[in-house]
Parts: C-alpha cells; sequence; structure tokens
C-alpha cells in the first residue's frame, strides 16, 4: 500500500527535487567569479616559477650549482655559468625553463640548497606561442605581466 | 639477486610436480616466485589455478634482455582468494619462441598478452585477437624493447620544435 | 509492389568515441547493434597512451614520482602511494608511522574526491545533472585541503620516497574535520536524489551484471568485485601503510550490477569518512622522513606492491639492476583490467545501457592508456 501511494506521487522523486530545492538560498552558491575576484591560491601552490633575488643588492641568490637541471625528470632547466677570476665563484651568465614542458612538481625547487628558484602562487601564465613559454633570466626575475582585461 | 630459496608446501607441490621444469624457485623481499621452462609455463599456471586456488592473474607482462639469447622473460602474478597470497611465475625465451597463450585459463590474459604484443612482440600461440592494443595499428617497432631509445627521440623532438638546447 | 516483410533487417556497426561525452575521455567502442541490441563490442584505447613504462626505464626513482599522477589523474594520490611503497619495498625502508598515518588520510580523502567525481560523471550520463554540481562542490573542498597541503589539486605529488615531503600545515585538521562533518550529511543528501529515486533504480538495475565468479576470471578488482559479493579488499586483506590499525568494514552487495556497484561506493565514502576520523585521532609526532639515501640505488632485485586505489587493485611491478634507473616498471592498471569486462558486460544490453555500465566501471582513459 505504502509502495503504491510512493509510486503514485512519486514521492522518491519529490525527496530529491527537495534536495535540489534547498540549495536555493544564496548562501549557497559557491561559484567563484574568477577573473573579476582573483581566488585565493594555498600558500604551498606550484605555480609560475620565480629566481629569486636578493632584495638587499638585487643580485641573483642563485649559486649557478646547476642541482635544480639534474633534478627535473623532463630535464627543462639549463643553467649557464661562468667562473669568475676573481672570486673564483660560478657567475650565472643565463637560466632557461622551458614551462611547455614543466609539470610543476617542485622537484627543482625541492633540490635548490638556497632557495633561489621557487615556485610561486602565480597561475596566470598562458602564452599564445610555445617560444613565449620559454622563460629566460629576466622573465624568471620579474614574474609573468599577464595582460590586464577590462570591460 | 639477493634471493633466498622459497621452501614451503607449494613449492613442494610444484617441485615433485614438475621435477626438471621448475628451474628455481627463490623469493625476494617475502615475495616468492618461481621460473620455469617456457614449454611449461601453461601448465604450471594451470596447475596452479586447479589445484592451489590461484584464481586471480594480477598481472602478465615481460621484460626484454637483449644482450642474453633468451632474450624476453614472461612474469605471471597470479592471487589466490582462499590463501590470500601472490606468487610469481617466470620464464625465459628467445625471440623465436612463442609461448602458449594463458587467455584460455584467465579471461583477463585477452588484453594483457595483446598489450605484450603491442609493447615487446612476442606472439602468443592460440591468443584469439592477437593485435596491437595502445599502440597504433601501423606503428613499426616495439616500444619497450631495450632498443628503442625515447631520450634521443625527446632530445630531437626539442630540438627541432623548440629550438633550444635542454631535453633528455 | 513488395511488400513490407521483404525489408531485411541486418547488424549495423556503430562507432561510438573517441570523442563521445559519455566515454569519459577518449575510448573509442565499436558496437555491433541488433536493433538496439549490442551482440558485439571491442574496445579501441590507446588515444591517451603516453609510455608511462618506457618513460619510467629512463628516469630515476625520485624523478619518476610525479609521472605517476598522470596516470589515474583522478586519484594521484593514490597513485603515488602506490610508487612511493613499492620503491620502499625495493629498498628496504618503511615511512616513520607519522608519514604513514598522513598518508592513510590523504589516500582516504582521494578515495572520496575520485569516487565523488564518478558518482557526477556517470549520474550525468544518465540524464541525472545536479548530482554533478554537488560532487564537484564536494571534491572541491578536498583538493582545497591538497592543494594547502602539498600546492597542487590535482596532480599532487603528495608524497616521497621514504615519507613525505611536507610537514602538515597548520589549518589542515581543522578542514578536513570540518569537511568530514559536512561529507557526511550530503551523502545523505545524495541518498535521497539517488538511491531510491526510480529512474536511477531503472536505468541501473540487472545493468551489467557481472558475477563473482567472472570477475575473479577477468581479473576485475575494486568496487566491482565487491558489489558481486566478494569481501576482498587489500587494506583488509593485505594491509599497507598502517590500514590494519583502523576499524573499517568492507561494504558488499550481493547483486552484481550497476546499481550494486552505486551503493557499494557509496557505503566506501562512509567508510572513509570513519577512517580519516579515527586517523585524525592518532596522527603521531615525530618524523615525516625515513632514513632514504640522496641518490637512489636500490639493490638488484624485484617487488610487487598493490594498494587498493579507488578503482581497484593498483600495482607496481619493479626490477631493479642495481642502477639508477628501474630496469622495468610495470604497473598493473586497474582501470585498464576492468574496462576488457566491458566486452562481455555489454552483450546482450541496450545502447543505452553501454552508458550506465561503462560509467559503473569507473574507468580513467588516463590510465587504461598509460
Ligand atoms: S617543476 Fe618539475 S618539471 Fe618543472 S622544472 Fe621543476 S623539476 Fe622540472
Ligand atoms: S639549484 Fe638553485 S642555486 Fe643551483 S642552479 Fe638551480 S636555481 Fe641556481
Amino acid at each position: 500500500m505504502l509502495e503504491t501511494i510512493k509510486r503514485i506521487f512519486l514521492l522518491d522523486l519529490l525527496q530529491g527535487l527537495w534536495v535540489t530545492f534547498k540549495m536555493q538560498r544564496t548562501s549557497n552558491i559557491t561559484t567563484e567569479e574568477y577573473p573579476k575576484e582573483i581566488p585565493k591560491i594555498g600558500e604551498r601552490y606550484r605555480g609560475a616559477p620565480r629566481l629569486n633575488i636578493n632584495p638587499d643588492n638585487s643580485e641573483t641568490l642563485c649559486i649557478g650549482c646547476d642541482l635544480c637541471a639534474k633534478a627535473c625528470p623532463e630535464n627543462l632547466i639549463v643553467v649557464g655559468t661562468e667562473r669568475n677570476k676573481e672570486t673564483r665563484r660560478l657567475d650565472l651568465t643565463y637560466f632557461t625553463y622551458d614551462l611547455s614542458r614543466c609539470m610543476f612538481c617542485g622537484l627543482c625547487e625541492d633540490a635548490c640548497p638556497v632557495d633561489a628558484l621557487e615556485l610561486t602562487q602565480d597561475f596566470e601564465m598562458a602564452s599564445y606561442t610555445r617560444e613565449g613559454l620559454i622563460w629566460d633570466r629576466q622573465m624568471l626575475e620579474e614574474g609573468p605581466r599577464p595582460t590586464k582585461y577590462t570591460r | 639477486m639477493a634471493t633466498e630459496a622459497w621452501e614451503d608446501s607449494l613449492s613442494g607441490h610444484l617441485h615433485s610436480k614438475f621435477a626438471q621444469a621448475i628451474l628455481k624457485t627463490e623469493s625476494f623481499r617475502g615475495q616468492p616466485f618461481a621460473e620455469t621452462t617456457p614449454s611449461e609455463f601453461h601448465n604450471v599456471v594451470v596447475f596452479l589455478r586447479d589445484d592451489h586456488a590461484f584464481d586471480y592473474l594480477c598481472d602478465l607482462t615481460a621484460l626484454d634482455y637483449p644482450k642474453d639469447e633468451a632474450r624476453f622473460e614472461l612474469v605471471a602474478i597470479l592471487y589466490s582468494f582462499t590463501h590470500n597470497r601472490r606468487v610469481r611465475i617466470k620464464t625465459r625465451f628467445p625471440e623465436s619462441f612463442h609461448p602458449q597463450s594463458l587467455s584460455d585459463v584467465y579471461l583477463a590474459a585477452n588484453w594483457l598478452e595483446r598489450e605484450i604484443f603491442d609493447m615487446f612482440g612476442i606472439h602468443f600461440a592460440g591468443h584469439p585477437n592477437l593485435k596491437r592494443i595502445l599502440m597504433p595499428d601501423d606503428w613499426q617497432g616495439f616500444p619497450l624493447r631495450k632498443e628503442v631509445n625515447i631520450l634521443d627521440m625527446d632530445q630531437s623532438w626539442v630540438q627541432n620544435n623548440l629550438g633550444i638546447e635542454s631535453g633528455q | 509492389m513488395e511488400s513490407v516483410n521483404h525489408l531485411e533487417t541486418s547488424e549495423m556497426v556503430l562507432n561510438m568515441g573517441p570523442q563521445h561525452p559519455s566515454t569519459h575521455g577518449v575510448l573509442r567502442l565499436v558496437l555491433k547493434l541488433d536493433g538496439e541490441r549490442v551482440k558485439a563490442v571491442e574496445c579501441v584505447i590507446g588515444y591517451l597512451h603516453r609510455g608511462v613504462e618506457k618513460i619510467g626505464e629512463n628516469r630515476t626513482y625520485t624523478q619518476f614520482a610525479p609521472y605517476v599522477d598522470r596516470m589515474d589523474y583522478i586519484s594521484a594520490v593514490s597513485n603515488g602511494l602506490g610508487y612511493c611503497l613499492a620503491v620502499e619495498g625495493l629498498i628496504g625502508v618503511e615511512a616513520p608511522p607519522r608519514a604513514q598515518i598522513v598518508r592513510v588520510i590523504f589516500a582516504e580523502l582521494n578515495r572520496i574526491a575520485s569516487h565523488l567525481l564518478w558518482l557526477g560523471t556517470s549520474a550525468l550520463d544518465l540524464g541525472a545533472m545536479t548530482a554533478l554540481f554537488y560532487c564537484l562542490r564536494e571534491r572541491e573542498e578536498v583538493l582545497k585541503i591538497f592543494e594547502n597541503y602539498c600546492g597542487a589539486r590535482l596532480t599532487t605529488h603528495a608524497f616521497r620516497i621514504g615519507g613525505l615531503q611536507y610537514e602538515l600545515h597548520d589549518t589542515f585538521e581543522a578542514e578536513t574535520r570540518a569537511f568530514s562533518e559536512m561529507f557526511k550529511k550530503r551523502l545523505d543528501e545524495y541518498d535521497q536524489l539517488l538511491t531510491n529515486n526510480p529512474i536511477w533504480i531503472e536505468r541501473l538495475k540487472g545493468v551489467g551484471i557481472l558475477t563473482a565468479e567472472e570477475c575473479k576470471s577477468w581479473g576485475v578488482s575494486g568496487p566491482m568485485i565487491r558489489a558481486a559479493g566478494l569481501a576482498w579488499d587489500l587494506r583488509k586483506a593485505q594491509p599497507y601503510s598502517g590500514y590494519d590499525q583502523f576499524d573499517f568494514d568492507i561494504p558488499t552487495r550481493q547483486g552484481a550490477d550497476s546499481y550494486d556497484r552505486y551503493l557499494v561506493r557509496i557505503d566506501e565514502m562512509r567508510q572513509s569518512l570513519r577512517i580519516i576520523d579515527q586517523a585524525l585521532e592518532k596522527i603521531p609526532s615525530g618524523a615525516i622522513m625515513a632514513k632514504v639515501p640522496k641518490v637512489l640505488k636500490p639493490p638488484p632485485g624485484e617487488v610487487y606492491v598493490s594498494i587498493e586505489a579507488p578503482k581497484g587493485e593498483l600495482g607496481y611491478y619493479i626490477v631493479s639492476d642495481g642502477s639508477l634507473h628501474p630496469y622495468r616498471l610495470r604497473v598493473r592498471p586497474p582501470s585498464f583490467i576492468n574496462l576488457a569486462s566491458l566486452e562481455k558486460m555489454a552483450v546482450g544490453a541496450l545502447v543505452a545501457d553501454v552508458v550506465a555500465i561503462i560509467g559503473t566501471i569507473d574507468i580513467v582513459l588516463g590510465e587504461v592508456d598509460r
């Protein structure tokens, strides 16, 4: 009997509809309005790479040890160094980072002994070309400059 | 490999039933495995399934040792629900040998053998539908053989398409 | 004029996919149809093949870890857990207790995320659109926890060989507790939404039956075999990473059809919550990383280690020749082997049921093709 009533009045369906109906409340809306509002990204987020510079004298922190390049599974980092005659240390000459093949695994960041290479919270790094994703030292130090779109 | 001998009732049964066909029974890190002659491989697996309730084929895979005469190694990982244990049965054979398909023992072997054929070029005798499964049908070569060098392929791809030196 | 009776029927071959909304990626099915009935089906796969096993032979053990995340990208944490356990087995170390419990929490959160995405998409395939939005909303909470912990949402690379890379973040416990509280209520809502929904039942009951015996022979594992009445779960059968410390049940059903697979997965999410709740109570303090050499060179040997991933038994068979790279790295993908059974289940079903069956197998093409 109960079964028949349930069937005729589609009680089970109505129960489901009630769940849907409850979601009408505005406090239940969870959509993020992305380009308008920049979402809050986790602190440890692994996004665009950055080559840190020393804030005091704006020299690079990188000591040219090549550990990041060795750690990278995709082998996409190339570190160019030159032995400085006076200080007998390695000077960084160039640094390329091919974002187009990077999988943001963070192994390079973990390998860096001086925290020079860092994956930041920046996630807007799209480019129209593959070449645009090959970042050089300047780009890595300054960070990406995504186009600002306005209405 | 720092292996230990695998000696319990099961390995005893294998030895007494197949005698010379069981080349070794060992274990590494507590995981037992047996090596058989290629011609008895199928029979050993059937014996384990029927007489010792190894009714589940976890995995069937192969390895390539291009330097050896017996180039390929076939590994079947069997599981028994009744005994809750796993064993591995292996066999080594040259490229010209066509091992007998296990697809009549376990249905799961059908796709797994197709994958092995696709990746290593091992032909299974008696397989109902032996053709490539993951690679395109017109693919040349067998990717998981050791002579295929993906590092060079990667390197040249990066140089041609990105014009930079890095790459594997 | 010839009479209508002379019209002949013939079998039709229908191509479904690779670009088809209900094949969950790039799966192509060649269906041989007699009217609406499927007479034979052939799966054409490999569109996502990236050669993970070959890549593994060319990377060091540490370097390969991020690649496993990209197989079953819905449950990257489980993939990573399996891989770490396998390499740890090979070199003979064990992660410290704290790392183990944290791993369990993340693996269970991941199981929930995976089942949620499964529930949402397969309900969408069958026309129940709302479920998708709710499931994605809840899954988002899990992904946020992942993001806060390890910095990535999907391809997490959360664990390292020997333990964990990151210490738990400060808000972890609060976040996870809040999620667990919230999700218990949400699960009941799903129940109201779907479990008794007559359309849902009609579409799934008796569809795609695969009995326990058939499951064994086809190598099927995971929720599918449990829906066929076999209480087999590697977390209980061969406990790893400290699962034996937890009190949980293995949900099973007897019907072996799509509806029971749905029920099993819903119950599994409840059990996962139970495990998470218990684990949160007893995260020990201490080290998170075992002593593992920086340059990993396992001794020659081979291991097969498998875990209960959300989709079934995920195994890694690693053969080492004592060098820096694995000699052979085989992944036993649950999706691949489960999908093979479609060629049995779909025969005799209606075309529309094929969609339901693919849905309840719960495949991820990234893992099928690797
Ligand atoms: S994040 Fe990973 S893939 Fe990207 S550069 Fe660093 S190590 Fe290489
Ligand atoms: S590991 Fe750090 S210091 Fe060494 S080369 Fe890379 S960025 Fe520079």
